[in-house]
């Protein structure tokens, strides 16, 4: 009985973390800012974001183009990372010769090569898809890496008793060992990658969610800068659960071993 | 009569230390095992049995000397699957299920219907009939140990090899388990290495107790258990059980002295 009652209250708590949030967030900006140039209520943001959803529709085209570079730079900077962690980790000459490049281009803050890449790409697709996937495409090389690196050496040697092949021994025991690692790669993206595509769009684009948070910012127009950035915050969000859904399906036997 | 299924002639293997002699873990071991002859090796800790168990399983090269299986000379090249190892710790795969990690070495050898039916035989063989799609840390630790058997028992190897397959679990299952290997043994007749450090559980499973020396480890001597088959716990306090017991603690003991004291261990 107790522990049901507990249960609800867990249940209940991130609600009610959510809802105190915003109750907290509207007294600062009716009773204490009071300043509708520096801070609005949750409520204005809310009408805003309905409004630009449901009246006006002028939010779609923004949240296609921001969800269209962030999706083609997540998938590239997979289909690029992971195959050159592996590497990595399977050869020392590869690891050597990557090594230097990777860590001067994971340390150096991306920022600085958007305007570079924009001047040679100019501000097309091509270019603010190269500024997300840089930013992404280090965590999951790395988590990649590592994953393979720390494959546990009795699994190795259980396939290697077992005189699987090198094709077997990296499919069945490598990869299926690797997949967590790659999986929490991917989540450290998520949030790279969107600060990509803010970055990406903060410099000269013509549409997009950071388009729309820097032109709302540079016109003190509030209550759509706010709803900019909860649509960011909404994406990354969803990006975390669609992850989540991917790893129970590909890796069902941690599910129960994971630490509530 | 047959040969040996195994023969190690004067195996050796030491790992080289930078600048300074060469590390031996074990020297000029000769041991030659028998078709169904169930084989255990005790020794002090670190007198390199499990070291040989690997080598002689390939998992590392010998420094010199000579492994036969069936009287043809193993070479670092074989790639058959010919011995089943069983592991120490957890061996099995977590993201497979019972039934898929018994069938890791079945997999590519066997059609799957084949390979299937014989992971399903010799899941039920070690009792775990109703678990194959357990995941490993669904499944206490004598029923994974029970798994790790199977799996090796599957691909039907000339010999098995077992690396103190009890060592982790509780002294109640390991007792319970001890008796299962004399069943499974008694079932399936494999010729059989088998380490372990405690005197008792050898001399129990085996024909024969192979006693090491410390390191680098040789063999020291060996004794038949004069123990008929099929046997029960109550052996444990037949006298030639204790006398054999006592005499192989004394060795040990000698050899623990000899290796600078139990503190050193």
């Amino acid at each position: 009985m107790q522990a049901s009652y507990k249960n609800i209250a867990w249940t209940m708590l991130k609600p009610i973390s959510i809802f105190s949030g915003l109750v907290l967030w509207h007294a600062l900006a009716t009773h204490v800012v009071n300043d509708a140039t520096l801070l609005v209520s949750p409520l204005v943001v809310i009408a805003k974001a309905y409004e630009m959803l449901f009246v006006t529709a002028d939010l779609y085209p923004h949240l296609y183009a921001s969800s269209w570079i962030f999706l083609q730079g997540m998938v590239l900077a997979t289909v690029v990372g992971v195959p050159i962690g592996f590497l990595m980790a399977l050869s020392p000459a590869v690891r050597d010769y990557v090594n230097p490049w990777m860590t001067a281009l994971y340390t150096t803050p991306r920022i600085a090569f958007a305007p570079v890449i924009l001047l040679w790409l100019g501000i097309d697709l091509a270019a603010k898809v190269i500024i997300v996937f840089l930013g992404c495409v280090f965590p999951i090389l790395i988590n990649s890496f590592y994953g393979m690196r720390v494959v546990s050496r009795e699994f190795v040697e259980v396939g290697r008793s077992f005189r699987l092949s090198r094709g077997s021994l990296f499919m069945k025991i490598l990869l299926p060992a690797s997949v967590p690692f790659i999986l929490a790669g991917l989540r450290l993206a998520v949030g790279r990658g969107l600060t990509g595509v803010a970055i990406a769009e903060w410099f000269g684009a013509t549409e997009g969610l950071g388009y729309l948070i820097f032109f709302a910012g540079q016109t003190l127009n509030l209550p759509i800068l706010f709803v900019g950035v909860a649509v960011f915050a909404i994406l990354g969000i969803l990006g975390f659960q669609l992850l989540r859904v991917i790893e129970d399906l590909a890796s069902p036997w941690r599910k129960e071993l994971l630490v509530k | 009569m047959a040969g040996p299924v195994l023969e190690l002639r004067n195996l050796t293997k030491q790992v080289p230390v930078g600048g300074q002699e060469p590390f031996v873990i074990f020297n000029n071991v000769n041991l030659s095992v028998k078709e169904g002859e169930f084989v255990s090796i005790v020794g002090p800790s670190g007198c390199g049995k499990t070291t040989l168990l690997r080598v002689v399983n390939g998992l590392m090269p010998p420094s010199s000397g000579q492994i036969f299986l069936d009287g043809k000379e193993l070479t670092g090249a074989d790639n058959d699957l010919v011995m089943g190892f069983v592991f120490q710790g957890a061996s099995l795969l977590p993201w497979r299920t019972s039934l898929k990690n018994v069938l890791l070495g079945l997999e590519g050898r066997k059609s799957a219907k084949e390979a299937e039916e014989a992971a399903r035989h010799y899941l039920n063989l070690v009792g775990l009939s109703g678990f194959e799609n357990h995941y490993p840390h669904q499944l206490s630790g004598g029923m994974q140990q029970r798994i790790n058997l199977a799996r090796a028992l599957a691909v039907n190897p000339r010999i098995l090899l077992m690396d103190e397959p009890f060592a982790a679990l509780d002294a109640q299952t390991r007792t319970f388990m001890q008796l299962e290997l004399l069943r499974i043994w008694w079932q399936t007749k494999k010729t059989v290495i088998f380490i372990t450090h405690m005197i008792s559980e050898a001399i129990l499973l085996s024909d024969r107790v192979i006693v090491f020396s410390h390191r680098p480890g040789r063999v020291r001597s060996e004794f038949p258990v004069p123990l008929a088959r099929p046997r029960s716990l109550d052996i444990k306090s037949d006298h030639r059980f204790v006398e054999l017991e006592n005499v192989v603690w004394k060795q040990i003991e000698e050899e623990v002295k000899a290796a600078g004291g139990f503190a050193r261990l």
